[in-house]
């Protein structure tokens, strides 16, 4: 017999806490679609994706619906494009590019993930076609997302690659200038891209993958938040031990439902089951918001000091509890600070307390990077990409996963607001030091070798 | 081997399990099944024993409620009946939780629903402190759906009577609350 309160506080959760499963994303496997003219790779690709993904979104609502926890997202994510394109000119890609939104519309997922190179040791013609074809491919899509692997631990930062995004993202953003550069928002720069994060804008199928499979990306900032606000409201004394603790067995509780929804979701499509990504994903609505947990855990806001030790006790807690949940864990796993998509770190940005340095400290502990930032307009595509460098070296070297979505937002300065729209939500946008200025150092291009895995200091 | 069902009604109080134990014991009788609640002051208890040759549920009624009634305790003694549990066929376990304002006739009308639909109940909790604050009004319904049954078309009438009684009502999966809950 259940016991009132378990079903109570499942109720509570669900109703005023935002407890949901954010997205199952479903990997098609694409290389065995290459090879041929354009037309013949468009007409395999849109077979393979319609054949697998066709039960997709009903099957996620009916079982949502049988445990009354909403799947918000359904997504796809297909193998890099740079693959299974590589025959294929820039200008083929974007017609590709053509063909996987209107599938995506055509089975109603709002996003599809893998128009994606991964270079970080080197560009191949199919990988500088992708990226010569990201800007446009962006810009006359809705649903595809693109990402780019630019450095990894083992292989160190491809500097040439690094540029080509720097470009890329400025080109982007002029293309959808009326949209204030939206098609920035689907494109990720990425080290160390994990194989099989089902969170767009990152989502891939990674090339060691299987024909198909199920991932599911978890939410709940918002129970994380409830959960501490109701226990500081009992023992106004908790400390940081406890704290860490309490988020520990929340985040059990959250992974717990993506990986049986996932898991239900996976065996009534006949797909294997891959993994759960644990991350505390928030979305543009009050009380979702990875900001208002830091608030809650004592700080003004996100972005004063102590924010960094606040993250990496979260994102610590957040790791253990799901790692406990699940044996099939995987993608990004840790908690999102994607500024323009919460609505508490949008507003700390607006106000001053975050700036771009302190975002970027704090992607050492998070789960990715700088993520959804709106820039000045009049940022160069040099100044981009060195930003994409640093962001990079944390990742490298600290042997995790960082991301870089930057929006420069044509026309716009520091101190304007961005919008997007829906879940990409809006920001203020934060000022870059040096925005216009020359950059020597990311002109060099070449490789910054792979850090050395002894000496740790 | 034959048994017998007693129900135990009384004002709650320490030593009522103990009580009728004791009787069951001195007679004989192995206790299978117990479950025993208390709702406000008072108890129930729904006892399940089997007795030993020869012995009959009436008599067994009989020296209960000679021992048990100077504790004011009511007892209530049948025959166990054998057969196949109602449920028992293939089915799945879900739970219905309702939130609203208190009226008259709340379980009369979700039960309703609940059983033209051939879903047995298997418990039941509810607790009506009255008024209009959905969060002192609550029934909580586990209950096993067969196979054959449509739980859409079921969640869907359940939801249209819960409107109609301005009740907010969820249909969900009984393993969702093992999920968020259970290790």
């Amino acid at each position: 017999m259940l016991t009132q309160r378990e079903i109570l506080s499942t109720l509570e959760m669900l109703k005023n806490e935002h407890l949901d499963v954010r997205t199952v994303t479903l990997g098609v496997n694409l290389l065995d679609c290459a090879g041929g003219d354009l037309p013949q790779v468009r007409r395999r690709v849109a077979e393979r994706i319609l054949g697998l993904a066709g039960n997709l979104v009903p099957v996620c609502d009916r079982i949502g619906q049988k445990y009354g926890i909403p799947v918000v997202n359904k997504r796809i994510a297909v193998s890099p494009l740079a693959v299974v394109g590589a025959a294929l000119a820039p200008e083929e890609l974007v017609e590709l590019a053509r063909t996987l939104d209107a599938v995506a519309r055509e089975v109603h997922v709002d996003f599809i993930g893998g128009f994606s190179a991964l270079v970080e040791k080197g560009l191949a013609r199919g990988d500088r076609s992708l990226i010569e074809a990201i800007p446009e491919a962006l810009s006359v899509t809705d649903r595809v997302c693109a990402s780019v692997n630019v450095a990894s631990t083992r292989a160190g930062i491809n500097m040439d690659a690094v540029l080509r995004m720097g470009r890329s993202v400025k080109r982007a953003a002029e293309l959808t200038a009326e949209r204030d550069g939206a098609a920035c928002t689907k494109l990720c720069i990425f080290a160390n891209i994990p194989e099989d994060i089902p969170f767009m804008a990152g989502a891939y199928l990674g090339i060691g993958e299987a024909d198909a499979v199920i991932n599911v990306g978890v939410s709940g900032p918002g129970v994380v938040k409830k959960a501490i606000d109701r226990a500081l409201k009992s023992d106004p004394a908790m400390d940081l031990g406890g704290l860490s603790e309490l988020i520990k067995k929340t985040s059990y509780r959250v992974t717990r439902v993506g990986e049986l929804i996932g898991r239900e979701v996976a065996e009534s499509l006949g797909i294997r089951f891959g993994v759960v990504d644990l991350s505390l994903a928030p979305t543009p609505n009050v009380g979702d918001s990875v900001g208002e947990i830091f608030q809650s855990l004592g700080l003004r806001a996100i972005g004063v000091p102590g924010t960094t030790a606040a993250l990496a006790l979260l994102n610590d807690a957040v790791k253990k509890g799901g790692a406990f949940a699940s044996s099939r864990v995987g993608g990004l796993s840790g908690a999102f600070i994607p500024v323009s998509e919460d609505l508490n770190i949008s507003e700390a940005a607006g106000n001053g307390l975050l700036c771009l340095e302190k975002l970027e400290a704090i992607t050492s502990v998070c789960s990715v990077g700088l993520d959804m930032v709106a820039i000045p307009g009049d940022t160069t595509a040099e100044t981009i990409a060195a930003i994409i460098a640093d962001e990079m070296a944390i990742g490298v070297v600290n042997n995790k996963t960082t991301a870089a979505r930057l929006i420069p937002v044509p026309g716009k300065r520091a101190g304007d607001k961005a919008f997007f729209g829906g879940l990409m939500g809006h920001s203020t946008i934060i000022p870059v030091n040096n925005g216009g200025g020359e950059n020597r150092f990311i002109r060099r291009g070449g490789l910054i070798p792979a850090p050395i895995h002894s000496l740790r200091n | 081997m034959s048994k017998a069902i007693l129900s135990i009604l009384g004002r709650d109080r320490p030593g009522i399990v103990a009580a009728v134990s004791r009787v069951l014991c001195e007679q004989s009788c192995n206790i299978e099944n117990v479950s025993q609640t208390m709702l406000q002051t008072e108890f129930a208890g729904i006892f399940i024993v089997s007795m030993p040759a020869g012995m009959s549920a009436a008599e067994l009624h009989r020296t209960l409620e000679s021992r048990l009634s100077p504790l004011a305790l009511t007892v209530h003694t049948k025959p166990c009946e054998h057969g196949e549990a109602p449920g028992t066929a293939a089915s799945e376990p879900f739970v219905i939780t309702t939130r609203g304002p208190d009226r008259k006739g709340l379980v009369a009308d979700i039960s309703e629903v609940i059983a033209r639909h051939g879903v047995n109940i298997t418990h039941l909790q509810a607790v009506f402190k009255g008024g209009e604050e959905p969060g002192d009004n609550i029934m909580i319904y586990e209950v096993d759906v067969p196979h054959a049954v449509d739980v859409q078309a079921l969640a869907a009438e359940l939801r249209t009577r819960a409107r109609s009684l301005q009740l907010d009502l969820i249909l969900q999966h009984r393993n969702i609350f093992e999920a968020l809950h259970r290790i």
